[in-house]
């Protein structure tokens, strides 16, 4: 391969936000083939392929090295593989797309504020009702990674992949691990951020796959469009 | 030496144990892992799913299939198994699939006695790779439930500390906020049929069920109890204590002497444990690093008695093991059962022979 590959996601808001920002920095996507097309270019940057893929793709394939520049957000990084964070740099955050990944719980839960709190409500369900809290997320690498260091090991997982802040009332799970703008929806669902519920904040970011093969001319292609683009070079 | 003869050799090891070879089913049941050790092992499994949803696993480990096979075979005679043979589980640094080889013993009349056979059994399986002279590290989960029972402090908050142990980043958290812990003015609490009233009103409000999570009753019980507890404070002196005993590391000889005189100056009677652990150094004998670290302990509730891991020249775990006396009650056995043993780390050791 001798240009480079930059994914960036294929619709939504996510897309135009791309877009945006590309076009700000002086090099405009452009989709020859129409909003059905996978493939596009950068204007001005000839060396580069632009792939359209769902951003949570574009995660998976940073990670493997099959692209070598994407836009995604910095939770699909860290969900998609627990060695994700080291496979790849983040270069720059763009602004858009921030949120929050988030323990939250049940406000009638007026005993439990922190972390902490949970550790000790999760030994108490497994001593009296001979079972594990359960936690309604679908950011099940993220939770197993911060619910392991704060040290709480009685748990279980209840995969959800919509609706997550439907799941106490629905009795499929305790507490859940959510993502939350304005955190509206759950208030709405009367649960409660612990205050020291964050477990990692997120935002789409110019993101540089480390494992693709960065031999030849692309590593200078690479320091190049990274430079144009007001972004952190790859150490 | 090649690796197949040490292979042999290690085949040998496992031959002369009075031990029963098994060798449980390659796809195991997911569920009763995540119910004994929770998410955090859980991440380790290779899973996969049957077409009615069932969820299986590569076979991650031998105890468990073994105990819960004793379990169902009805359990309360002594009984000893050896195993050698595949697992799989996720691992940064190397190959999903390895080899593991162990020695399970169940229910014998003479713990001590048992466990003297687990860590020969581990020394002989060490030498079968070359290594004479390995490094042992002993940790004592009795030891430091006995201190803790004997601490003085406000009673609940025993069981909060000894669920912490073996992870020394929570306990040293959780003793820096026991430290830190404000004597704040005692606010007049709400009476319990308020909260509970209070409580249930959200729990309503939020569609939750009252009875399958935490009830109100729970909740309000907890939060009454937290209240207290940050009154109750566990006295500075008792922090101390608990940070002095669990900062002694060394040679277990000298560990043991500064426990020994901890306990003296403390006024606790830790003579049962400390006496244990003595015997079991003699049995261990000079031809081997032995280090005693008192926060050692592995995160598994289910551990009891003394614990250890074993390292050749490198920093990788080659041996690790103790007693797990809870372990048969956590998969349903009705009554405590006494267990010691230890699983190998084959690839390890092969990988130390080879250096």
């Amino acid at each position: 391969m001798t240009g480079l590959t930059l994914a960036v996601p294929s619709k939504g808001r996510l897309e135009e936000l791309t877009r945006e920002f590309f076009a700000g920095e002086g090099l405009a996507i452009t989709r020859p083939g129409g909003a059905r097309s996978y493939l596009g270019a950068l204007e001005g940057a000839p060396e580069v392929t632009v792939r359209f893929l769902p951003a949570g793709e574009i995660a998976r394939e940073l990670i493997r090295g099959t692209v070598d520049i994407g836009v995604t957000g910095r939770d699909l990084i860290h969900e998609t593989s627990e060695s994700g964070p080291q496979a790849v740099h983040f270069a720059r955050a763009l602004g858009f797309g921030q949120a929050n990944v988030v323990v939250a719980v049940p406000d009638a839960w007026i005993d439990v504020t922190h972390m902490h709190d949970l550790a000790d409500v999760a030994s108490d369900l497994r001593s009296r009702r001979k079972r594990w809290m359960r936690i309604a997320t679908k950011y099940i690498t993220i939770t197993r990674q911060h619910f392991a260091q704060a040290g709480i090991a009685e748990y279980r997982i209840v995969e959800s992949l919509g609706a997550t802040e439907a799941a106490p009332a629905s009795g499929a799970a305790d507490i859940i691990v959510d993502i939350t703008t304005t955190g509206s929806t759950l208030a709405a669902n009367q649960l409660r951020v612990l205050e020291d519920g964050v477990l990692l904040e997120s935002e789409a970011c110019l993101v540089v796959s480390r494992t693709a093969k960065w031999g030849g001319k692309r590593k200078a292609m690479l320091d190049a469009l990274l430079r144009r683009l007001g972004a952190e070079a790859m150490g | 030496m090649t690796p197949a003869t040490r292979r042999t050799a290690l085949e040998s090891v496992i031959a002369a144990q009075a031990a029963e070879r098994v060798n449980p089913p390659l796809l195991l049941p997911a569920d009763p892992y995540f119910d004994l050790a929770g998410e955090e092992f859980g991440r380790r499994l290779l899973l996969t799913s049957g077409n009615d949803g069932a969820e299986y696993c590569l076979r991650p480990d031998f105890t468990l299939p073994i105990v819960a096979d004793y379990i169902r075979n009805g359990p309360g005679k002594p009984a000893a198994f050896s195993y050698l043979g595949p697992i799989f589980r996720q691992r940064e640094d190397g190959p999903a699939e390895f080899d593991q080889a162990g020695l399970e013993l169940l229910a014998q009349q003479n713990a001590d006695a048992a466990l003297d056979a687990v860590f020969a059994f581990a020394r002989d399986a060490l030498a079968a790779y070359g290594i004479t002279r390995p490094r042992i590290r002993l940790g004592g989960v009795r030891l430091f439930e006995a201190l803790l029972a004997q601490a003085d402090m406000p009673d609940a908050w025993r069981p909060r500390i000894r669920h912490r142990f073996g992870h020394p980043e929570a306990l040293s958290r959780l003793l820096a906020r026991l430290t830190a812990a404000p004597d704040l003015p005692r606010v007049k609490q709400p009476s319990r049929k308020a909260l509970v009233e209070d409580i249930t009103g959200r729990m309503t409000a939020a569609g939750l069920s009252l009875t399958e999570s935490r009830t109100p009753e729970e909740i309000a019980e907890r939060y009454l109890e937290q209240q207290a507890l940050d009154a109750a404070h566990v006295p500075a002196d008792t922090l101390r204590l608990l940070k002095d005993y669990l900062a002694i590391s060394g040679p277990a000889l000298q560990a043991l002497t500064r426990i020994e005189a901890l306990a003296h100056v403390r006024k606790l009677d830790l003579s049962a444990p400390l006496a244990t652990l003595r015997r079991h150094l003699v049995a261990l004998g000079s031809e081997a690093d032995v280090v005693f670290e008192a926060d050692f302990s592995p995160r598994l509730d289910y551990y009891t008695g003394i614990v250890f891991e074993m390292s050749g020249r490198g920093d990788e775990i080659l041996a690790s093991g103790g007693q797990y006396d809870r372990l048969l009650e956590r998969l349903g056995a009705t009554s405590p059962i006494a267990a010691s043993g230890c699983a190998l780390w084959v690839d390890r050791l092969e990988a130390e022979a080879a250096r």
